[in-house]
């Protein structure tokens, strides 16, 4: 899968925007929409950041789109833009969950206290993924969920392969032993 | 539950991989806001030069490219010298220009215009005492502008006390304000 363009036709939509077309970006916006649209509910952990995330990350996409060096990787500049527009929201986010949420406690066993005491697979996955350290969970879902190759990985993040490496593998012992032990609640 | 752990994380793997759908009402609010932005253009020659400098390259002396290098530099450095007095800077004289909006169920405001590259991000207008009234104070040389205020980030709204104009490069309404060289 990787972050490659679609075609060629990513390119020649890119050279039409810069040429003045601004109708043309609406192909690239609708193109990417929903892929990219995953990455971020995935790594913001709600829908409303998620798409607030993504609209910027296509408005400054436009707006440097002079500095795309490379029509031809329009999808993985974009890529890179949304990775840091993600990493920025969600150090808000966590800001703000730390100024609002003091019960440390509740905050781990909410996500299982469903009417019959266990959470939906769905709310298991969403608090799996939440209790991850940020940097695991960017790794974690470039590498398994987007598919993309370490080297790829690098150039989005700006981590070393090494450092994503582990990471990535520090992230699976995580999420395995929070599954386990969502399997003896 | 789980067979085995890692199965359990193969299995969210999957969960995750599944399509999302995003609103496709998004496009429609993506391609508005970039309707208030100036084209983005190709690289200019001089962002390509700047581009090149910045990156590394590799690049071979030889011991007489060096010294007529260095012989260059110096020749530049004694010129320079020798012609030591500066030459009259021309400055066109600026004056401040508050620009103010009533938008009372506006969360927050921009001013955006030709002063500005039409930059929402850089001239945002302050909300004032009254909590009505949005003002912005930017300096203009003498000239025509076009400018209009961009208010919660999607709305696109003329001066409504100025002279309107329609623009040519976004189609949407701006305003004229023409600053004299003289007293207005």
């Amino acid at each position: 899968m990787g972050i490659h363009s679609v075609g060629t036709s990513d390119a020649a939509l890119v050279r039409r925007v810069q040429a003045g077309d601004t109708g043309a970006y609406a192909d690239l916006v609708a193109r990417y929409r929903d892929r990219l649209g995953r990455y971020a509910l995935h790594m913001l952990g709600n829908r409303e950041d998620a798409e607030e995330v993504l609209q910027d990350s296509f408005v400054r996409a436009y707006r440097s789109l002079a500095r795309c060096d490379d029509p031809e990787r329009f999808g993985a500049w974009l890529y890179g833009i949304l990775v840091n527009r993600c990493r920025t929201a969600g150090a808000r986010a966590a800001r703000r969950a730390r100024r609002f949420v003091h019960d440390p406690v509740a905050l781990e066993t909410a996500p299982l206290a469903g009417p019959d005491g266990r959470a939906e697979w769905d709310d298991m996955v969403r608090w799996a993924l939440a209790r991850l350290p940020a940097e695991s969970r960017e790794a974690f879902l470039l590498k398994h969920v987007e598919e993309l190759e370490y080297e790829d990985m690098a150039l989005l993040t700006g981590a070393g392969i090494s450092a994503l490496k582990m990471r990535v593998k520090r992230a699976r012992e995580q999420l395995q032993a929070m599954l386990k032990e969502a399997e003896r609640v | 539950m789980f067979d085995q752990v890692e199965d359990a994380v193969e299995r969210l793997t999957r969960h995750l991989r599944r399509a999302v759908r995003i609103d496709p009402a998004l496009d429609d609010r993506v391609m508005r806001a970039i309707t208030a932005l100036p084209a983005p253009g190709r690289a200019t020659w001089l962002g390509e030069m700047w581009r090149w400098l910045r990156s590394p390259h590799q690049l071979t002396v030889t011991p007489l490219g060096g010294l007529a290098a260095a012989a260059a530099v110096a020749v530049v450095v004694v010129l320079i010298r020798m012609d030591s007095k500066p030459p009259a800077p021309h400055y066109e004289e600026s004056r401040a220009f508050q620009f103010v909006l009533v938008a009372p169920r506006a969360t927050r405001v921009s001013l955006v215009g030709d002063f500005n590259d039409w930059d929402a991000g850089r001239t945002p207008m302050r909300r004032t005492g009254t909590e009505a009234l949005w003002t912005a104070v930017v300096p203009l040389v003498p000239g025509r502008y076009h400018y209009a205020f961009f208010v919660d980030g999607s709305r696109w709204l003329a001066d409504p006390s100025a002279p309107v104009a329609r623009d040519e490069d976004y189609g949407a309404p701006s305003s004229v304000l023409t600053v004299g060289g003289g007293g207005s």
